[in-house]
């Protein structure tokens, strides 16, 4: 079966993933990927427990 | 029928696959239903090289190879339309989604390969452009709803296709011809304990559209927001309204779709992508979600830690959920009962809380209200998230302070997106000149650069320059007033004398009043 393709019929060619270790696998990207997201992106957190604030101004 | 092949593009490349495409998912079903020959190849989830698109492409004689997705896919869907039509020349190339509604004849110039796009909603024009391709008839003049070319590749917009009426005629979307395992690794996200927590979280569609006109949005041509007109020179082209054809699906059809994959592949998290659940509550006159909740539980899908009233922990049954929300239309009793039915967080985009710039984005709410919102939700037991932007027209140190002091206040750490006029919205027509000036007239080279709203392309603060609004994106995520002050007093001065640098213009494309499109009777 073709792994890369999902329907409903065979096709007439199998389309197989390559087994060869994708660029994102090796050290060096990830650890590039890692950096950058310690660098960058956009990111959100509220403190449940520091709200001192009731609702009513 | 036709053997046809979907293509579902490669985005946010540097983040994980986590998102099923859900309108391709469904367009697949419904394809299928008709009984078409489909296959798709999911490029998002498989990140391989591009040029396995070769291979996907030779694996049959395909009638139709089939691609779209929203705006920031266009890089990997420009370059994929070359391979394909090298690898398939005698398949009919069908485009659609947000990157080819939002500007229909800039992608026809930019992207000569592709036969014919479906424009805005494609639930009943995608299946009629399969019946012409059956049937070996190329010419789609007759067909609404779609782009097509003549001889010349000069491309024409036929009128629009009404948008259906009832939802609940769709099927479910067609999730088994997707790698699920490879969404599934990536279940987990940083919103809630709940979703962190998540090994099989899948996303659902409850509703289409959104009552609110906020300036940086765009509801993809889908919901009633769209019209055919012709230009100045005669032709055919979009025309973006305030007109809204809100639809949601009934509470059954949700629950059941929720149950079965529940039952089929045992999901633990849904996550609902509508724009917007709280505008749609309104819309159901505060029954909607009410009467959602109630079924939900009564369905058995009530994880068991909202059950019992305990913390939740990695035995916990059921299924947990979350949305978006809006800080003034959201009600304690509602909040409550999606607590107990098992909602465990919501985004709020607040995106700012200075007075003008809410007044000014369409969006109905204020500061008062946004504050307001994050006590009211968290009170429900629901984690608010709340998004936040910088680099609004109107951005201003003051409107700055105000944020940052609300932010302080309200305990909220947010490193801030910056206000982006993505292709469709009211900021990209008002501010489409400004924008072709920031790219050297190149268009393209605009819509290639957009990515997430983290990095800044072109500009539309009217004072702030690139540099400043950088510096300010780092002031506001550390919340230093102080450094804000300094800023001003260096800045402020000099600014006075300074023109604007960016304004406003209006637009064939954009028409700001409620005028819906049609909807099938
Ligand atoms: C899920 C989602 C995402 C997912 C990606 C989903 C995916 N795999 O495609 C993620 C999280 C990655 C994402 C990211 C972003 N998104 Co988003 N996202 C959505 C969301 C919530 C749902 C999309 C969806 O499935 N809708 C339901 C289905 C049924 O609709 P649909 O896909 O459009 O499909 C219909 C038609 O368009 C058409 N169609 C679609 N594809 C195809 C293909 C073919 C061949 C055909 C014929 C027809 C067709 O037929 C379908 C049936 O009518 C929408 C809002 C919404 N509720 O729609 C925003 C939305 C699409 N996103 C938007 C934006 C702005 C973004 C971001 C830029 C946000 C940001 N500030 O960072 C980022 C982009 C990041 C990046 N680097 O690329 C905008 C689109 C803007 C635009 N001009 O395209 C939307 C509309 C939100 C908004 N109202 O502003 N997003």
């Amino acid at each position: 079966m073709s792994d890369l393709l999902k329907g409903n019929f065979t096709t007439k060619k199998q389309v197989t993933k390559p087994n060869e270790t994708k660029d994102s696998d090796t050290l060096e990207s990830t650890f590039k990927k890692a950096a950058l997201n310690s660098i960058g992106g956009s990111m959100v957190y509220v403190e449940r427990t520091d709200l001192t604030w009731d609702g009513e101004d | 029928m036709a053997k046809i092949l979907f293509i579902n593009p490669v985005v946010r490349e540097e983040d994980v696959p986590r998102h099923i495409p859900y309108g391709i998912a469904l367009l697949a079903a419904i394809a299928m239903k008709e009984g078409h020959l489909v296959q798709i190849y999911d490029a998002n989830a498989h990140r391989l090289p591009l040029e396995t698109i070769i291979e996907v492409c030779q694996a049959d004689e395909w009638d139709a190879i089939c691609i779209g997705g929203l705006t920031t896919t266009y890089n990997y869907i420009k370059k994929s339309c070359k391979l394909i039509k090298e690898s398939a020349p005698n398949a009919q190339l069908i485009a659609g989604g947000g990157f080819l509604t939002s500007m229909p004849h800039e992608i026809f110039e930019w992207i000569p390969e592709i036969d014919v796009g479906c424009i805005g909603e494609s639930f009943v024009t995608f299946p009629e452009v399969l019946k012409k391709i059956d049937n070996k008839d190329f010419n789609y003049s007759d067909v609404l709803g779609v782009i097509h070319r003549d001889l010349t590749g000069k491309s024409f917009l036929t009128n629009i296709r009404p948008n259906i009426k009832d939802l609940d005629t769709l099927p479910w979307p067609a999730w088994h011809l997707f790698p699920l395992d490879i969404y599934f690794a990536n279940s987990s996200n940083l919103f809630s304990e709940e979703s962190f927590t998540s090994k099989r979280r899948m996303d659902i569609n409850g509703s289409f559209g959104c009552g609110l006109t906020c300036k940086y949005c765009w509801h993809l041509g889908t919901t009633g927001d769209m019209l055919v007109e012709e230009n100045d020179n005669g032709e055919n082209d979009v025309v973006f309204t305030y007109g809204r054809n809100i639809r949601y699906h009934s509470a059954d059809y949700i629950v059941s779709m929720v149950k079965h994959l529940y039952e089929e592949y045992n999901i633990d998290f849904a996550a609902f992508i509508d724009e917007n659940l709280m505008t749609m509550d309104v819309a159901s006159k505060g029954t909607w979600l009410k009467e959602l909740c109630k079924k939900w539980i009564e369905a058995g899908l009530q994880p068991t830690c909202r059950q019992q009233g305990i913390p939740h922990d990695e035995n916990c049954k059921g299924v947990h959920w979350n949305g978006t929300s809006h800080a003034g239309l959201h009600r304690p009793e509602t909040l409550k009962l999606m607590y107990e039915a098992g909602c465990t967080h919501l985004v709020y985009g607040l995106e700012s809380f200075d007075p003008t710039v809410l007044r000014n984005l369409g969006k109905g709410s204020n500061a008062r209200k946004n504050k307001q919102s994050i006590a009211t939700c968290l009170a429900s037991g629901i984690k608010p998230i709340p998004n936040i932007i910088i680099g609004f027209p109107e951005e201003s140190f003051e409107s700055v302070r105000n944020t940052i002091e609300a932010l302080v206040e309200l305990g909220i750490t947010a490193k801030p997106h910056f206000a982006t006029a993505y292709p469709g919205s009211e900021w990209y027509y008002a501010y489409k000149d400004s924008i072709m000036e920031q790219y050297d007239q190149d268009l393209e080279a605009y819509i290639m650069d957009l990515g997430d709203a983290s990095k800044i392309t072109a500009t539309i603060s009217h004072e702030f320059s690139p540099m400043q609004l950088l510096g300010l994106q780092q002031i506001v995520y550390l919340k230093d007033l102080r450094l804000l002050d300094l800023s001003e007093q260096h800045w402020a001065p000099v600014q006075e004398k300074l023109a604007p640098v960016i304004q406003p213009k209006m637009s064939f494309n954009l028409k700001t009043v409620k005028e819906a499109g049609p909807l099938a009777s």
